[in-house]
């Protein structure tokens, strides 16, 4: 009885109506505990550490937020920051992408709304994780577009949920554009296909709704703004122009066109830059290819489409040269650095130091594929192949967005994160299909095996050994009538087994990476002790603090930029140059500070109205991302403004070596980074002995002086090193004098100087 | 800003005390008490203006400058000594440190004394080079007295000080001829600004060691080089003065008369008495004090437009910290001179004036403030200007740095923002853009009218023929 009831007990849930009806719930369930695996692991570092902003670029959108919740929106929208980039600030509002703040602020005022109230900070820092969760539901919905299998577009959400590559800026903390942008970017994608599919004028709305809520979020808007008009050209290209692609393409550009106009940031560049360009290019391509089709089936005859064709062509030629013509004039802005850095690697290094500086702009290591993507690097091409192998229209999609990530991600290390997305959809469709084909327990019927194989989209392959079978002669028996299909349970286990492994490898593998590579908040860096022992150093709070209670509310601090944003978030005091690297001069003015001597650097100092120097330096910690490291991008930078007064070749040896011990250049020796990095550090240790743990040199006997500067901080473990600057002279002299004679030596007599005598005239 | 509290204070109690805006405490230094006499006429014109005068040897064990850190005294005369040194209570490291606080010195100093080098190493580091030969004494055959020294030529007679820029203040005159005795000549830096001579040697005066036999080679200084009594003021307006000749000071040369060499030169009385009294009351901050009272900026437009001329401003926005660009904006400052007895209103030398940067690491703007107003105590200076098309954190920049009047350096910062959003003229306020707008508007009503034409003009066609054709396009 047991087994009859069981038995129609199935029936009735996994046939017919409520069968279906099971299923969405089951894919509803799996999909909201997928999500929930994706919130879970981003949260270690909450764990670990503590719910803290991590890094550089994320304290200043927190800030941004923080100034959003305070002062309302349209305080925002017209915000000058008076405490960045001091003297000349920054026109905040109108130079960020205001996607990211506003989306906590709305969330803010909604808890609040529905009285939740919640610290803004804690918004922050969740935001990234909750919205990975939508990101592996946006993922779900653009695979189920590529494919009729229904597990794909779960194995794809599972993937994108736990994939390094998207968690590497999207845990807890993280709090920076890309937490949104990530889900915006696949979602827009999901509602371009299901435009194209469709043909809707509605699913194009969306997307150019989303797209325009991308773009005022994350630059890399860029992306989908190329990407999309590639699509639509490669389908012209292919001869598949349909009025699907001509409703939803044109639609997509007139209201996302219109839609990233408003945001301040990019104003008119979509009609301005050449970024922008192939946007509008394919646009009015299409409205050609459209007339021209109108045109053929007016007049059916052959020579006339031919004639129109070649039309075409000179239009479209035309079109082009006349782009050349505004980019060189200079209506149209060329094409930025940062878009040659993606073409040519070596671009960067030459022409924007600022921009090689970064190293998240550097080519990417082959390691990092497999470290980031695991299983899924190899699963990737298979799953591109096999929309070869049915190539609709999405299909081309999925094949122009591989390779143009694929090598985008091989040129910058930071675009790894926008090939993920593309790699968990074409590994999961690769995936499910193996899966679908071996996970069946029945035997293939012969004579009936498109049906039983179960793989609903054989159909490609079904044809194919029709086609082999006509090709080939009838001389074999194997060839007459060949079986496709999985018989033996064994290899149907032994696959099924291999790939649960691979699986099960794979979720270890993200977990391990998540949590020890991407889980540092890089403000708090974690050490082991001799015991095992986790232990903290918390030096950059410790300085930071130590400024904000400390110092005046206005005193300005000269840092390297790479430290701005955490100095206006942390220590809320005004910076001379932050992470938002818009003024490459202002960065090189700081440079040559840095860089020069003394005498050289106080002016600049003084005009700038610096109070307080603030370095990095891991000398005796073993912290390898000090100042003096970085420093020879700061020498770089200077140089490319003031190519006579900061050369880099002064900071090597003789024989080309970049060195801090005795054997350092006297440039090396006087510059007021090496100074200030330096300075008392010999009486840390006995006499002669001082040592640089990074660099693993012994440093001379003697150290450094400083006149210009007197030591006002120095953290913990030496990581942070605040000097302030000193006032002028009371008594008009020179520091090297005011110093001397501090000291007690006696200035040298001018009565006996030699040559001419100098003659006072009042 | 220490100076104008320390002003402020010693102000109100120098309504019934001492002359000085800063203070009345008044320390001596002299090695024997025997030389006190010497000056009497000296100390009872000072305590006759309020000065409290304690008399020290260097020699005291309790001598000290500080107490708790801070100067004891506001002022300190230090009268040549006999001995080598001034002791471990004047080293110069202190008396720069004193002068650093914000207190005055006034150095005398002897040829019939050798200076210690203690000293002549502190005058380097003011960028005074005093002789290398400490008994060098200044001579000139030309302006000596001939009562006293018709032989030496030691003594010289000097006219009052006058000074080459019409635009410095005199606040040295005497109409007496001024009698330098055995003088110590000094020599001033060239690039120091903080450095003035207010009495010079004539140009016919030169150095010359006494001592030394022989003929005279490489004269230390000549002429109107030589720099008699030297005025220093450090950048926080502390006075450092050095009078060459100790002497001056002595009551047998106030009261005595001279008569220069040349034939028809008649004897006359020295301006010595007042031009010493003059001398130290500019050292002691008498004379030449600045002050710098209210500050004010704000927004010269709208509802406040001009509230400097108006009553009927209810509420004044004052000092807000920021502007926008192009912004009409109002600075005024109200400047006060000590006068003695009292703050009284400042005005400029004539051909000089009070300027005003606005500045952003360099100067957008310079103005000449002008004189608005006066109310008996001080003097109110204005400008008004509009901001300049660049936003930044700006400076409102006072400076004032002339020869023997304080510093005056003020500086407000305030932020100079961009247009917000719905500060720009609309569109349909610029007539340029009417072409766009009309544009705009055409294409709307355009398109309009194409649909109504469109749905107007559908031909009706048979039931029939719309069935088959909407088959055809399945």
């Amino acid at each position: 009885m047991a087994a009859i009831s069981q038995g129609t007990g199935s029936k009735f849930f996994f046939e017919g109506e409520s069968g279906r009806n099971t299923r969405g719930l089951l894919r509803l369930i799996i999909l909201v505990t997928i999500a929930a695996a994706a919130v879970a692991s981003r949260l270690f570092s909450v764990i670990r550490f503590e719910s803290i902003i991590h890094e550089f670029d994320p304290w200043f959108n927190f800030r941004a937020t923080k100034y959003l919740v305070n002062n309302g929106f349209y305080n925002f929208w017209d915000w000058f920051d008076d405490r960045t980039w001091h003297p000349l600030g920054r026109v905040t509002g109108g130079t960020l992408y205001p996607g990211l703040m506003v989306t906590s602020g709305i969330i803010y005022h909604v808890l609040r709304l529905l009285s939740m109230p919640i610290d803004i900070r804690n918004i922050c820092v969740l935001l990234a994780p909750a919205f990975s969760g939508l990101t592996a539901f946006a993922t779900y919905l653009l695979t189920s577009e590529m494919t009729t299998s229904p597990s794909a577009g779960l194995l794809a959400a599972a993937f994108m949920g736990i994939t390094p590559g998207y968690i590497s800026r999207s845990v807890a903390g993280s709090y920076d554009n890309e937490a949104i942008a990530i889900f915006l970017l696949v979602f827009t994608f999901y509602l371009w296909i299901k435009a194209v599919k469709e043909g809707s004028i509605m699913w194009a709305g969306f997307c150019a709704l989303f797209y325009g809520y991308m773009v005022s979020a994350w630059g890399g808007y860029v992306f989908i703004t190329n990407l999309l008009p590639l699509h639509a050209f490669v389908l012209i290209c292919m001869g598949r122009f349909s009025p699907r692609l001509y409703v939803s393409y044109t639609t997509w550009y007139a209201l996302g066109t219109l839609a990233s106009m408003q945001v301040p940031f990019v104003g008119f560049l979509p009609v301005r830059s050449s970024d922008h360009m192939a946007a509008l290019g394919v646009f009015g391509l299409l409205q050609l290819v459209g007339f021209t089709e109108w045109v053929r089936t007016q007049l059916p005859s052959k020579q006339f489409q031919t004639l129109l064709r070649g039309l075409v062509l000179v239009v479209f030629a035309a079109a082009f040269g006349f782009l050349v013509l505004l980019t060189v004039s200079g209506t149209i802005a060329p094409w930025s650095g940062r878009f040659y850095s993606l073409w040519d690697t070596a671009y960067a290094k030459v022409h924007i130091p600022i921009i090689a500086s970064v190293s998240e702009h550097q080519p990417t290591a082959w390691p990092a594929f497999f470290f980031d993507l695991n299983m899924l690097i190899w699963l990737f091409p298979a799953g591109v192949y096999m929309c070869f192998r049915t190539l609709k229209d999405e299909h081309v999609f999925i094949v122009i967005y591989s390779v143009l990530a694929s090598y985008f991600a091989g040129v910058m290390v930071r675009l790894m994160l926008t090939l993920t997305p593309i790699v968990c959809v074409a590994a999961a469709m690769a995936l499910s299909n193996i899966l679908d084909i071996f996970l069946v327990a029945e035997q293939p019927v012969e004579g009936a095996q498109p049906q039983a194989n179960g793989n609903p989209r054989a159909n490609g392959p079904t044809t194919a050994t029709e086609k082999l079978a006509s090709a080939i002669p009838d001389t074999l028996r194997s060839t007459k009538t060949p079986v496709v299909g999985i018989y033996s349970y064994l290899s149907k286990s032994a696959m099924t087994g291999a790939f649960t492994a691979y699986l099960l490898l794979f979720v270890l593998h993200c977990t391990w990476v998540t949590s020890n590579a991407y889980s540092s908040p890089s403000v708090v860096l974690a050490s082991r002790l001799p015991d095992g022992s986790q232990h903290i150093i918390d030096d950059y709070r410790e300085a930071y603090y130590w400024l904000r209670q400390n110092t005046h509310q206005t005193a300005k601090v000269m840092s390297w930029w790479d430290y701005g944003y955490q100095i206006g978030g942390m220590a809320d005091r005004p910076t001379l140059v932050d992470n938002n690297t818009w003024n490459n001069t202002h960065i090189a003015t700081v440079g040559k500070a840095m860089s020069s001597r003394e005498e050289v650097s106080y002016p600049i100092m003084r005009q700038h109205e610096v109070d307080y120097v603030l370095i990095v330096f891991g000398g005796l910690l073993g912290y390898s991302g000090d100042d003096i490291n970085k420093f020879l991008w700061m020498v770089r930078i200077a140089e490319g403004i003031w190519p006579d007064e900061v050369k880099e070749r002064d900071f090597f040896t003789a024989r080309g070596e970049y060195r801090v011990d005795e054997e350092a250049t006297p440039t090396m020796k006087n510059s007021l980074m090496y100074k200030m990095s330096y300075y008392n550090y010999n009486a840390l240790f006995p006499a002669g002995q001082a040592q640089d743990r990074v660099r693993g040199a012994k440093l001379p006997a003697q150290g450094p002086e400083l006149s210009t500067l007197e030591e006002a901080f120095t953290s913990e473990n030496w990581i942070i090193r605040i000097y302030k600057v000193k006032d002028l002279d009371n008594l008009g002299r020179s520091h090297q004098e005011a110093g001397a004679f501090e000291k007690g030596n006696k200035r040298k007599k001018s009565g006996k100087r030699r040559g001419a005598r100098v003659l006072r005239v009042d | 800003m220490q100076l104008r509290i320390l002003g402020l204070l010693t102000g109100l109690l120098g309504l019934v005390s001492a002359l000085s805006a800063q203070g009345s405490k008044l320390v001596v230094i002299l090695e024997e008490e025997s030389e006190k006499s010497k000056y009497s006429q000296f100390w009872s014109d000072l305590q006759d203006r309020g000065f409290q005068i304690t008399y020290r040897s260097p020699k005291d064990t309790d001598l000290s400058l500080f107490l708790h850190g801070e100067p004891a005294y506001s002022h300190l005369l230090i009268l040549p000594p006999k001995s080598k040194g001034l002791g471990p209570q004047l080293t110069p490291n202190l008396l720069v440190d004193f002068v650093n606080q914000g207190s005055n010195i006034l150095l005398a100093l002897s040829s019939e004394q050798p200076v210690p080098s203690a000293i002549s190493g502190l005058l380097q580091e003011l960028d005074i080079t005093l002789p290398a030969d400490r008994n060098s004494v200044v001579v000139d055959h030309f302006n000596y007295d001939t009562k006293s020294a018709d032989e030496k030529h030691d003594v010289l007679l000097l006219p009052s000080p006058k000074f080459s820029k019409s635009e410095t203040k005199n606040f040295f005159s005497v109409d007496k001829l001024i009698a330098m005795p055995h003088a110590v000549g000094q020599v001033l830096g060239n690039p120091s600004p903080l450095l003035a001579s207010v009495l010079n040697a004539p140009s016919t005066a030169y150095t010359y060691n006494p001592k030394e036999e022989g003929e005279l080679e490489d004269v230390f200084a000549t002429g109107s080089q030589i720099s008699l009594v030297s005025a220093f003021q450090a950048r926080n307006s502390a006075r450092f003065t050095v009078l060459g000749s100790a002497e001056a000071m002595e009551d047998k040369w106030f009261d005595a008369s001279v008569q220069s060499p040349g034939a028809g030169k008649k004897s006359e009385k020295t301006g010595n008495k007042e031009f010493i009294r003059k001398l130290s009351a500019w050292t002691f901050m008498e004379l030449g004090v600045l002050r710098v009272g209210e500050i004010r900026h704000y927004l010269n437009e709208g509802a406040q437009k001009g509230a400097s001329n108006r009553t009927d401003v209810e509420k004044l926005d004052i000092d807000p910290t920021i502007y926008r660009i192009k912004n009409d904006v109002h600075y005024s400052v109200e400047v006060s001179e000590w006068s003695n007895t009292a703050w009284i209103p400042f005005t400029t030398p004539a051909g000089d004036d009070l300027q005003l940067e606005f500045s952003m690491l360099s100067p957008f703007h310079r103005l000449n403030l002008k004189p608005s107003s006066s109310n008996g105590v001080s003097t109110t200076y204005t400008a008004e200007f509009k901001l300049p098309d660049q936003h930044g954190i700006f400076n409102f920049f006072v400076e004032y740095r002339r020869p023997f009047y304080t510093n005056v350096e003020e500086k407000r910062t305030v932020t100079v923002r961009h247009f917000a959003h719905d500060e720009w003229p609309r569109s349909f306020v610029i007539s340029g853009a009417y072409p766009w707008i009309g544009g705009i508007w055409v294409t709307i009503a355009g398109w309009v009218a194409f649909v109504a034409l469109w749905l107007y003009s559908a031909p009706s066609q048979p039931k029939r023929d719309l069935k088959a054709s909407s088959a055809g396009k399945r």
